[in-house]
């Protein structure tokens, strides 16, 4: 068992619990001990960094603190924007002279302090290649049957890339390699990389659903029977909003969105009631059925 | 070695558009790609129309899309291009308006630039006549990546929000826009970020690093972006959707630690417009996705967070400078003007 210290995120204790139970669920099956971090808060998901920087560096630092005192030496997201911030923090953290300031904040509140060298990754990172992958092959046994699965990236897991720096931000095949190994088809279109609006969903929501709407057309005109997302802020939009972005398009879509761990988590053969699926917006019914295993909550 | 090349040609006239292949024979290793138009144009077709000037990254004129990513004609390595014999797609830059083959109008980037005017502004404590106002290195520290810009257009080509919503001021004229407002000798900075705050402006920016990703120098669009944010709100000014949404997350990592997602919506749009949310809200409530107001969900641990924002609230850092001092980093670069806290435009919870 390889012990990673688990930073879930908002979301994930809110509106995406279903998140949290799945990543859970799977983790052992993956060889992963999740130690779940406590004295954290948000990353800041890109509003305090813009709203008040100087706090959200304050924040992650924190975070970054709490794995390095569990004596953990990874963090894992399951978030593509908590990826971003977290690593945005600790790179800025490898600078002595910031980090001794940071530090110093940190004692005076009562935190504990941070001396460097933690690595954050995300969970579609750790499976992706490696020995990540070869355990995915083999615990991916109920396969997904040929599934038509289009990958949607977005964007905070691909961009900025010096931050990132995990694949080819203009042409990953993370996903695809992961819905490969499960046994499922990808489905490919432009707009998996591009945005899914979320961050202007409710200050811009018309800009925020033209962009939304993109990704969900294209994959289902590329024959997609459901989309995976590696990241809960995209799902909210794609599965929540996509009422709304059908209202805005004047046509129905009905794209069931799958979370990252749920997709592996079928294919590995969890039990499906851990996964939550009731909990979505558009119905995984059809996609259910199609996988010819008594696999339906309910 | 040899070269072939796709490239999308277009006639305004005809309105017809298509895929020429080029090929050249003798290309040196070290080409560029700009190297190889300007060949095609020479040796085989007169017609090709693009654009180039300084051959070297300082004119701004050669950004083209190949396969898709923009990028400087003059700074892109043929042979890299060619890597697993690929016949590179080149085509003309996105979001502006075709002009002919590789060349696009770029009257509409210059008119958002124009429109946040890119000069100082007139002040009445100018230095008298034959004097100037002196500014060291480190107040620039603020500005320097903005100051890089060549106006290639590179980071507006893919620009996500501009591409679905083309009055969006866009990373050109933004990063322009903190060009001024963080320069030191800049007197209306307040009036800027009201005019920046307006709808098409800092908060219609989507935050898909398109624009960081495609800049040839460094400039990051989307940091300065979030330094216009960071000091509109240093400067008072946060009454519009996109800052209310932001400063919800604040008063939610102090009070709760963990975003307090249920009252984002009306904490953004307002009890009224609100109300036009509410069937989404009781889609998600049926589905368990509406988490309840109450009991909260808190984070363990929770003192230091709010302490942290007492303490940080207190230090020079505030505004952009808490953006400066990570890009740079650098803890101990001398930052620009330190305001006044302002008054709280309303109150939090
Ligand atoms: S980050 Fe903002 S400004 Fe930059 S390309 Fe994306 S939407 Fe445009
Ligand atoms: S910010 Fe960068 S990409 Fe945009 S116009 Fe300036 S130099 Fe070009």
């Amino acid at each position: 068992m390889r012990r990673v210290a688990y930073y879930k995120g908002c979301l994930a204790g809110l509106s995406a619990r279903e998140l949290d139970s799945s990543t859970r669920a799977l983790a052992p099956k993956l060889g992963l001990e999740l130690v779940e971090l406590e004295n954290v808060t948000c990353c800041g998901a890109g509003d305090i960094q813009t709203a008040d920087p100087d706090y959200a560096l304050h924040l992650n630092a924190r975070i970054l603190s709490e794995a390095e005192q569990a004596g953990l030496d990874t963090i894992l997201t399951i978030c593509n924007v908590c990826t971003l911030n977290l690593r945005q923090a600790a790179l800025q953290l490898g600078d002595a002279e910031l980090r001794a300031r940071v530090n110093e904040n940190l004692s005076r509140a009562g935190a504990r302090t941070y001396s460097g060298g933690v690595e954050v990754t995300h969970l579609l990172w750790l499976i992706a290649r490696g020995e990540g992958l070869s355990r995915l092959k083999e615990i991916a046994v109920k396969k997904l049957d040929g599934l038509r699965v289009a990958p949607f990236y977005g964007c905070q897991l691909l961009r900025p890339s010096k931050l990132m720096g995990f694949e080819d931000p203009d042409r990953p095949t993370s996903l695809e390699t992961v819905i490969e190994a499960c046994g499922g088809e990808p489905v490919d279109y432009p707009a998996k990389t591009l945005c899914c609006g979320f961050p202007i969903l409710l200050a811009r929501e018309k800009t925020s659903l033209a962009e939304l709407a993109r990704p969900l057309e294209q994959a289902l005109a590329a024959g997609a029977e459901a989309m995976v997302t590696s990241c809960p802020l995209c799902h909210l939009s794609l599965d929540a909003w996509q009422r709304n972005a059908e209202r805005a398009l004047g046509r129905k879509l009905g794209l069931p969105v799958f979370h990252l761990s749920q997709l592996i988590a079928l294919a590995a053969g969890v039990e499906p009631a851990q996964l939550q699926l009731s909990r979505h917006v558009v119905p995984l019914g059809s996609v259910l059925a199609k996988l010819s295993s008594p696999l339906v909550e309910e | 070695m040899q070269v072939r090349l796709q490239i999308r040609r277009s006639d305004p006239a005809t309105g017809e558009t298509r895929l020429q292949l080029y090929q050249l024979d003798h290309v040196r290793p070290a080409a560029t790609l700009l190297d190889c138009l300007e060949e095609i144009k020479e040796e085989q077709d007169g017609t090709l129309a693009f654009r180039r000037s300084c051959r070297e990254g300082i004119c701004g004129s050669c950004a083209v899309r190949i396969d898709g990513r923009t990028a400087l004609a003059c700074r892109t390595s043929v042979a890299e291009l060619l890597a697993g014999g690929r016949i590179p797609l080149i085509t003309p830059i996105g979001n502006l308006p075709l002009i002919r083959d590789l060349v696009v109008e770029m009257e509409p980037m210059w008119q958002k630039m124009r429109s946040v005017q890119p000069f100082l502004s007139p002040t009445s404590d100018s230095p008298g006549e034959g004097r100037e106002t002196v500014v060291s290195p480190a107040l620039l520290e603020a500005v320097h990546k903005e100051a890089l810009c060549i106006n290639c257009g590179a980071c507006i080509s893919e620009c996500d929000a501009l591409t679905v919503s083309p009055e969006f001021l866009g990373p050109h004229a933004l990063s322009k826009a903190w060009r001024l407002v963080g320069d030191p000798r800049e007197p209306a900075t307040g009036r800027r970020l009201q005019e920046l705050s307006r709808e098409h402006g800092i908060w219609e920016c989507t935050r898909c690093y398109l624009c960081n990703e495609r800049c040839p120098k460094g400039v990051d669009p989307r940091d300065a972006i979030a330094k216009l944010g960071a000091e509109a709100f240093a400067a008072g000014v946060t009454r519009d959707r996109g800052a209310r949404h932001a400063r919800w997350f604040v008063t939610s990592a102090r009070t709760t630690g963990w975003l307090r997602e249920s009252e984002l919506v009306v904490k953004t749009l307002g009890v009224a417009v609100s109300v036009t949310k509410i069937p989404l809200a009781l889609r998600l409530f049926r589905r368990g996705k509406a988490p309840l107001p109450l009991p909260r969900h808190k984070a363990k641990g929770l003192e230091p967070a709010r302490a942290l924002q007492r303490i940080v609230a207190g230090q020079d850092r505030r505004g952009a400078r808490g953006i400066v001092q990570g890009e740079r980093v650098l803890a101990r670069i001398e930052l620009v003007r330190v305001p006044e806290p302002p008054e709280p435009e309303a109150e939090d919870f």
